[in-house]
Formats: C-alpha cells, sequence, structure tokens
C-alpha cells in the first residue's frame, strides 16, 4: 500500500489531498486514487452503470417518468417557501417538531439539544451525507456521545475516519481485502474476516446490540412530503428502518430540496431512483413514514411507544441562496442517485476521492460543494470534461456539464494569471470577461486561433510541433502534455481543398447541404470533409463549405462563456444564411454538432433560431442514412462492402458526445446494412474528452481511462483477427491513435471508398 | 389476473425471494406455514392485516408462536409472520402496512420473514399504490414499506445477502 503517514498519524488519502483545493493537490490525489483505490473504485462504479442500464430499459415509459420527475421537482423548488410552511403543520399536527436550520452550526447544535435533553449515551445512524455535509459525528462525539453509523459503508468509514468517496456507495473505494485489513488492524479479533458474508456477520452482530441499546436513531429521507409529512427512505441494508423505528426518539435530517408538495408525487420517483442508483426495480427497502409513529407495533427497548419523539431538522446551508442562484438552482432537483457519478469515465478512473470535494463529489459534486460549502470546494469539478455522458442518465435531467463549465467559470476569476496568459487572451480575442482564464483555458479555448497560424505555416509548425523544445514550451506555458502531440496540421484548409473540387455538372439536387468546417476538420483531419463531400454528392446533394469558424465548444469547455457565446452567436449567424437557402447543416466533428443540438440553447438568445439548429443539423454518416431511407433504396444500392479497403471487419467507438445527441446508432445500423461486421466499445468516453487528455495535469488519468477502450479493442479481436478501427471525434482518434498505434479513419471515410459509383 | 401474478412471481425469484402459491383457505395456509416453521422455536406473528379473521387466528396457535413477547424475546426470534398491503409485479415486492401489533417488528428483526400476499392485492407498478382508485387509496395514507428479496448489502465487496433486516424472504401467496 502507498499510504503514507502524515505528521499528526492520520492515514494520508487521495482525499486528504483533494480537499487542500489548489491544483497540484488535485493532481496528487488524481495520482493516489489511481494508485490505492483504482481497481475497487471501477469495478464496482461500472457495476451500477450497467445495472442501471438494465433497469431502465425495464421501466416502459421512462422518458415519460423522467420529464414528470423534473417537473414535480421544477414546480417543489419554486414553491420551496409554501411547502416549507406546509411541512411544519403537517409535522406539528402529528406531534412532531421541525427545525430550520440556517446553517449546519445551528442544525448541529439543535441535534445535540435533543440527544443531551434526553440524556443520550448513544446514537445510532442510517446512512445521512447531508449529517456528513454537517459534520454532525464531530459535534455529537466532541459532548461525549457515542455514534454508531449502521449502514455498513459508513461503519467501514467510521472506523478508517474518512469521508465518502460516493454519495450512495460511500465506502466504494474499499475493496474486501482491504476490509478485511481493515477489521483486523481496528478490532484485534481472531474471527474470520475472509469473505463478504464473514464481514458482513462480524459488523452485523456489533451493530444489532447498538441498535437495542441506543437512546435515539438518526436517519436522513431521500424526500418528504410537504402534504403528509412523509419520509420516504430506499435502502438495502434495513439500518433505515432499525434506526427509524427502535429508539424511542427519531431525528431526522435533510436538505430543504428534498421536499415535494404532495406524497402522490413521490410516485415516480420510487422507481426512478431505485433503478437510477442502484440498478435494481426497487431496493429492498423503501419506506414511507410519517412519523411520530401513532401506531407502533413494537417498542424496543423498554420503552413504551408513548414517549416516541420526532424532529425533523431542516437544513439550509446555502440551499435557499441556491435557489436564487441563475445556474446552480438546477442543483436543487438533484435526488442524489448517483447516476451521474458512475455514467463517468473519469469518476470510473479515481472515484470522489479525487473527483470530490468535502463531502460530495463526481459530476454533481462541484455544484453541491459551491453551494453548500465554498467555491474554491468546487476545484476538483475541472475532472468534469463536458463529455455530457451523464446528462442522459439524470433522472430530473440536470445538466451537469453546464454547471461544471459555469463553476469553471467562477473558479477563472478566482485563479491568480500570468502575464503570459494575458497576452494569450488579447491576441486569440479572448472576451474581456474571460481574460483572467490562465494560459492553458486561452490556449485549448481558442484552439481555432492557434490552429489557423499552424496551419498557415504547416511545415514549419508541424516540424516544430515534433521537435522536444517545442514540445517542453508548450507544456511549461499552455500545460501541453509533452507525450501527446497536437493533431498535425493539414498543407490545406478544408475550405481551401473544397474550392478545389469541381461541384461537377448541376443536377436535379435529392437535397441541399452545407457542410460546416469546424475546426478540427479543417485545420485537422481534413479527409474527413473530403469524403463527406464526395459521399454526398454521389447522393445527388447539391452541397457547399461553409467558412471555418470556432462554435463556441472549445471556449465553454474551458469555462470562457462569454467568449463561447461570442463565438455561438459568430457561427449561428454565418450557417443561419444557408439554412435561409434551405440548406441543412452537416457536421464532421461531434463535439461540434452537439454543440448545435445541445448548447446553442443555453448560448443563442433566438429561440427560434435554437430551435432551428437542433433540427437541421446532422451527423454525415446520419445524414447520408436519412436520404437512403428517404430514397426508398437500399444501403447496398449505394454501398459495396466488397470495395472496402479495409475489410469487412470493423470497431467502431463513437464519440461521447455523439451517444449522448443520439447520432452513434446511424452509423452502427448503416455500416451493419452495407453487410460490415461491425463490433462497438461499450465505454462511456475515450478518456481524450476533447483538450483534457492533452493537458499535463490529466494525462495519467486520460490515459488509465483509455485502458479499458484499449482493452475492449483487444477483446474485439480475439477471435477472427484485427478489425479496422474507426472513430468519429478528432480526439477519439487521437487517443486510440496514441494508445494503439494504430490507423483511425471516420466511418465516412469508409463509405467514401465503398460507393458504387456506376448506376 | 393471473398473467400479473406469474410476473410477480418471476421478478420476486429474481430478487432473491422465495415464494410459494398456496389455496387461500385457513388449514392449507397453516400447514404450509408449520412446514416451513417447524424446526425453528420461537415465532412472531404480526396482527394481520389483509387476510381472512379467520387465518388470523389459526396463525397465533401454530407452535412455537410467542403470543406477547417481551423486547428480549422479540430481538431473539427465529422468524417473523405478517400480512402483505399489496404485492408488486414489476418489482416482485410486497408491500407491508405498519401499524398492528408487531407487525413491524415481524417484517424485520427476524432472519426469516414468512409474508402472506392475497393474489388479488397484486399491482402491476409500485406508483399504482398512490391512487386514489387503488386498494382504497390506503397507499397514500398508511406507513408502508416497500420490501424486495432479503436485505442485502455490497459494501463489504460481493453482494451478501442477510444484512441487519431479514436474511430471507419466503412469500406465500395466497389463491
Amino acid at each position: 500500500m502507498a499510504d503514507s503517514k502524515l505528521a499528526d498519524g492520520k492515514t494520508d488519502s487521495p482525499r486528504s489531498f483533494a480537499n487542500k483545493g489548489d491544483k497540484q493537490n488535485v493532481v496528487r490525489a488524481i495520482r493516489m486514487a489511481l494508485e490505492i483505490e483504482g481497481p475497487a473504485i471501477r469495478r464496482n462504479t461500472q457495476t451500477l452503470n450497467s445495472g442501471r442500464y438494465r433497469a431502465v430499459r425495464e421501466i416502459p415509459d421512462y422518458d415519460a417518468l423522467k420529464d414528470q420527475a423534473r417537473k414535480i421537482k421544477e414546480r417543489a423548488i419554486a414553491n420551496l417557501p409554501e411547502s416549507l410552511q406546509m411541512l411544519e403543520v403537517a409535522v406539528r399536527a402529528r406531534g412532531g417538531q421541525v427545525f430550520l436550520a440556517a446553517n449546519a452550526e445551528e442544525a448541529c447544535k439543535y441535534i445535540l439539544g435533543v440527544c443531551q435533553h434526553h440524556d443520550a449515551k448513544l446514537v445510532v445512524k442510517g446512512k445521512s451525507i447531508t449529517s456528513e455535509e454537517l459534520r454532525l459525528n464531530h459535534t455529537l462525539e466532541g459532548a461525549g456521545i457515542e455514534v454508531a453509523e449502521s449502514d455498513l459503508a459508513e461503519f467501514i468509514l467510521q472506523i478508517a475516519d474518512e469521508q465518502p468517496s460516493h454519495i450512495i456507495a460511500p465506502a466504494l473505494h474499499y475493496s474486501r481485502e482491504r476490509i478485511t485489513a481493515l477489521f483486523k488492524s481496528k478490532f484485534k479479533t481472531d474471527l474470520p474476516l475472509d469473505t463478504g458474508e464473514e464481514l458482513t456477520k462480524f459488523a452485523r452482530d456489533r451493530l444489532r446490540e447498538k441498535f437495542l441499546r441506543a437512546d435515539v436513531g438518526i436517519t436522513g429521507a431521500n424526500l418528504i412530503s410537504a402534504d403528509t409529512g412523509t419520509l420516504m427512505l430506499v435502502e438495502s441494508e434495513g439500518n433505515i428502518r432499525m434506526t427509524s423505528l427502535l429508539p424511542p426518539v427519531h431525528i431526522a435530517i435533510s436538505g430543504v430540496e428534498k421536499i415535494i408538495p404532495t406524497r402522490r408525487e413521490m410516485a415516480p420517483f420510487l422507481e426512478l431512483l431505485a433503478a437510477s442508483a442502484t440498478g435494481q426495480n426497487l431496493a429492498s427497502y423503501t419506506s414511507f413514514l410519517s412519523p411520530p409513529l401513532d401506531d407502533p407495533s413494537f417498542a424496543l427497548p423498554g420503552k413504551p411507544w408513548k414517549q416516541r419523539e420526532f424532529h425533523l431538522v431542516l437544513v439550509d446551508n446555502g440551499r435557499m441562496k441556491m435557489r436564487e442562484d441563475p445556474i446552480l438552482y438546477e442543483t436543487l432537483y438533484c435526488i442524489r442517485c448517483g447516476a451521474c457519478l458512475n455514467s463517468c469515465a473519469n469518476f470510473q478512473t479515481v472515484g470522489g476521492h479525487a473527483f470530490g470535494g468535502e463531502t460530495y463529489s463526481g459530476g454533481i459534486g462541484g455544484s453541491w460543494e459551491a453551494g453548500t460549502g465554498k467555491l474554491e470546494n468546487a476545484r476538483f469539478s475541472e475532472l468534469c470534461t463536458g463529455c455530457s455522458r451523464c446528462v442522459n442518465q439524470c433522472p430530473v435531467r440536470i445538466d451537469i456539464p453546464w454547471l461544471n463549465e459555469n463553476l469553471r467559470g467562477r473558479l477563472n476569476h478566482a485563479e491568480e494569471r500570468s502575464a503570459f496568459s494575458g497576452f494569450l487572451s488579447m491576441v486569440s480575442a479572448a472576451e474581456e470577461k474571460d481574460r483572467p482564464a490562465p494560459a492553458s483555458k486561452i490556449f485549448f479555448g481558442n484552439y481555432h486561433f492557434f490552429a489557423k497560424w499552424g496551419t498557415r505555416f504547416a511545415s514549419l509548425s508541424n516540424a516544430i510541433n515534433g521537435t522536444k523544445l517545442a514540445r517542453a514550451a508548450l507544456e511549461r506555458f499552455v500545460g501541453l502534455d509533452r507525450r501527446r502531440a497536437l493533431p498535425p496540421f493539414p498543407r490545406r484548409t478544408l475550405v481551401a481543398t473544397a474550392r478545389g473540387i469541381s461541384q461537377g455538372k448541376a443536377m436535379t439536387s435529392a437535397a441541399k447541404a452545407v457542410l460546416f468546417a469546424d475546426v478540427f476538420t479543417n485545420y485537422g483531419l481534413v479527409e474527413r470533409g473530403v469524403a463527406t463531400l464526395t459521399v454526398l454528392r454521389a447522393l445527388q446533394v447539391d452541397v457547399v463549405v461553409s467558412d471555418s469558424l470556432p462554435d463556441g465548444r472549445a471556449a465553454l469547455s474551458q469555462g470562457m462563456l462569454a467568449t463561447a457565446a461570442k463565438y455561438a452567436r459568430g457561427a449561428a449567424s454565418h450557417l443561419q444564411g444557408f439554412l435561409n437557402e434551405g440548406r441543412d447543416i452537416v457536421v464532421v466533428e461531434p463535439s461540434s454538432l452537439a454543440m448545435f443540438r445541445r448548447d446553442f440553447r443555453r448560448l443563442l438568445d433566438d429561440a427560434g433560431q435554437v430551435e432551428r439548429f437542433r433540427t437541421f443539423a446532422f451527423e454525415p454518416v446520419e445524414y447520408v442514412a436519412r436520404l437512403i431511407q428517404r430514397s426508398g433504396g437500399s444501403p447496398k444500392d449505394f454501398f459495396d462492402v466488397a470495395r472496402s479497403p479495409v475489410g469487412k471487419r470493423l470497431f467502431f467507438h463513437s464519440h461521447c458526445q455523439q451517444k449522448t445527441i443520439g447520432c452513434a446508432e446511424p452509423t452502427i445500423a448503416l455500416l451493419r446494412a452495407i453487410g460490415f461486421d461491425v463490433s462497438t466499445s461499450t465505454v462511456e468516453c475515450c478518456g481524450m474528452a476533447g483538450s483534457f487528455g492533452y493537458k499535463k495535469d490529466f494525462y495519467d488519468l486520460s490515459m488509465a481511462v483509455g485502458a479499458d477502450l484499449f482493452q475492449q479493442v483487444a477483446e474485439a479481436e480475439k477471435d477472427g483477427g484485427a478489425r479496422a478501427l474507426m472513430a468519429s471525434g478528432t480526439s477519439c482518434t487521437e487517443q486510440l491513435h496514441g494508445g494503439l498505434d494504430r490507423k483511425i479513419i471516420h466511418p465516412i471515410e469508409l463509405l467514401a471508398a465503398i460507393l458504387v459509383t456506376s448506376k | 389476473m393471473s398473467e400479473l401474478t406469474d410476473t410477480f412471481e418471476a421478478n420476486a425469484r429474481e430478487a432473491v425471494a422465495t415464494v410459494e402459491r398456496c389455496k387461500n383457505a385457513p388449514g392449507l395456509v397453516r400447514q404450509a406455514v408449520e412446514q416451513l416453521t417447524k424446526d425453528l422455536g420461537r415465532i412472531v406473528v404480526g396482527a394481520a392485516e389483509f387476510v381472512d379473521p379467520q387465518l388470523a387466528a389459526v396463525l397465533q396457535e401454530l407452535p412455537g408462536v410467542i403470543r406477547k413477547p417481551a423486547d428480549e424475546q422479540l430481538a431473539k426470534a427465529d422468524a417473523g409472520i405478517t400480512g402483505a398491503f399489496a404485492g408488486v409485479a414489476s418489482s416482485g415486492s410486497v408491500c407491508v402496512a405498519l401499524g398492528p401489533p408487531l407487525t413491524a417488528a415481524a417484517s424485520l428483526l427476524m432472519p426469516l420473514h414468512i409474508v402472506l400476499l392475497p393474489a388479488e392485492r397484486i399491482v402491476a407498478r409500485p406508483r399504482n399504490l398512490f391512487d386514489e382508485a387503488c386498494l382504497g387509496g390506503e397507499g397514500l395514507r398508511r406507513n408502508l414499506v416497500f420490501i424486495t428479496g432479503p436485505s442485502a448489502t455490497a459494501d463489504m465487496g460481493p453482494l451478501v445477502r442477510g444484512v441487519h433486516g431479514p436474511h430471507r424472504l419466503h412469500i406465500l401467496l395466497l389463491e
């Protein structure tokens, strides 16, 4: 084990670095997490993730149910002040107490007061991450009260003196072997502790005794209904049922955002939460309790039920302020299922101690930390690459990448900047508001600017880019890892090349389109754009090429929101002219296409224009498939698998954002219809994620994420031999090329090569 | 109706509950329960709400039943028996309504939980119980717990069944 001891004797952990909030420590935390916790985290998150995909498929109206849940939460947060009042009345009417705590200190003080009033010696706790946010154990133990965490994950963390690494599986970073070692060193027991069963029995026996003896039980709540004061409590182990039913006093702690107006409205969450969180149809136990129970069926430990008491502690701690925040309010819709953590390739690789703050971790964690703690604690959200894989997994449709892009923008302002970054932002025309961004962000956020100059002097810049000295300089000044090469600059851009290709004779066209000369295709993989033109023209499409303009993606991913909006407006206004001519927009680079389909709504003011970009922008192969379908023909009429220069066996890795906007499937379906044997990756993201993997700080993580993809290629080639590798994204191509040192082509290049020319 | 029952049974088994179909006649149910508990000494019976009163009375007469258990006895009993307010086909869950004496204890504290579910109380999906028209709208008013298989944890590495709650859930499906 690589644990080292700190001066105060506490075990050094990835978490202890991540907490410090400055960048170097985030990087150290990543390295440590990869080394110590990586394998357990990967196994556990990926199990939860695949379970979730399976479980949501079994909900017949999954999408409608998510819409319903989203609407309920929107209304609940909008009407929160009214709901708070209604809830207080409902709980008091049943004989319970309600306390609204403005901050952690108030909450802890109140809870301690209740415990001391009952002269409590022992408090038993169900799982409550909100109580971790409050640092409640610290307060209670400081007052001499024994606290027994009864959720087995929390039990482990209490012994190890660690913070949770995951919102629903707090000890997910622990392998069975590490738990055995921990228990053996802590309890000095001779009992066998070498299997999950033995460890569970050991913990259960210790805790059963605590349940029977506890003076107070403290739980959280998954949801609370304002009309009836009903708590929804979801769990697997039975400890929350014990905690809420056995001790004579029950305290429930909950953030105010958990309140929804009526009990009836809890219905959609029951199935959504179980499926999204643990991949189950329902968790082992989902309780609906309106305490204090006026009809208890048993009374332990020997205390008559009339003494049963209930306190509901509602925690503000920044939430009412988040409600007023134009960006962070969306965080309050979160039902804390953890789907965004489990579907995140980076989280799957390092977990919540590196990809986490004081209490909360993963994609949504940054917003929780910034809202309930301080902005600096959200620095780890830098690990959100904006790959957007979490977006469709969130049961309440929170746009988590957008939250993180905004946090990044706020952090850019908080960071120190060098004179060099000021110079870069000036020459590259970053917006005034984004000027405080560090040099690395300015560079990646305005890549088009540097690419344009690089291409103008392509042979020189490629030669320089290849030198050790240049790579060292790029690493030093803009954080580009020296082990990565920027995509080589082409001698001629797509725009220039297209000028030289004749449109051919005018004929009746099947459709009219414009090929958007995105930065990565125009200044990078030009051949993809040329192949698109070839295929579309063969399909009788009247196609022209746009100017090459930045679309704002690069700036957005660096948190340079004003610059992103400026670029988005520029690209939109240029392309609007083509839309007016009745042209569809075809976009090679999936991250640019996702910009048009998904992100323009955040950056453009005109809703009609946003809708047009959502409707009329297409991925090349998706567009081809539509044209063929519209023609009434079959793919084999247009493409001949026998002409394939790379054989019939393919491996296709679709780009993360391409998957999110639903245009990976058309490529797979079309290639199969033509007669190819297509194997696909199942990873959420390749690890490159745009500029993420190029950065020095994240190189190790990026390669560790990529390892899964490389492994899947090997698996797919185990039987039947090699497959031609295909990827739609520029950065995925770079990652696959870097990891496997093989040629990667875009599916449209393959289609261009197998066109049936004479018809 | 029987399709719902079949779906329920399949999903309950998937969730690692054991399911036994039994004709809804007090004598036969008693026999089935006796078979299940014959090697167990201490049984706690929650007051059965949603079954035939005659059946409820018969259960109290079973050998091994502790009529008025002290706390110590509750903590150490071997099996608990309760009725179910509803069954949920899509998840194979039983929904137990708390309130009647010993129901919460009998569904939680013992290693074996035997639950009696009248087949006509099976609904398609969990959300149905939030409908006023379903089973008298009781699902919107009662203290309830949806129970899906035995208690379980993945916190100790591999999946382990049998944690704080029952290690085994046996559903007697009364038809």
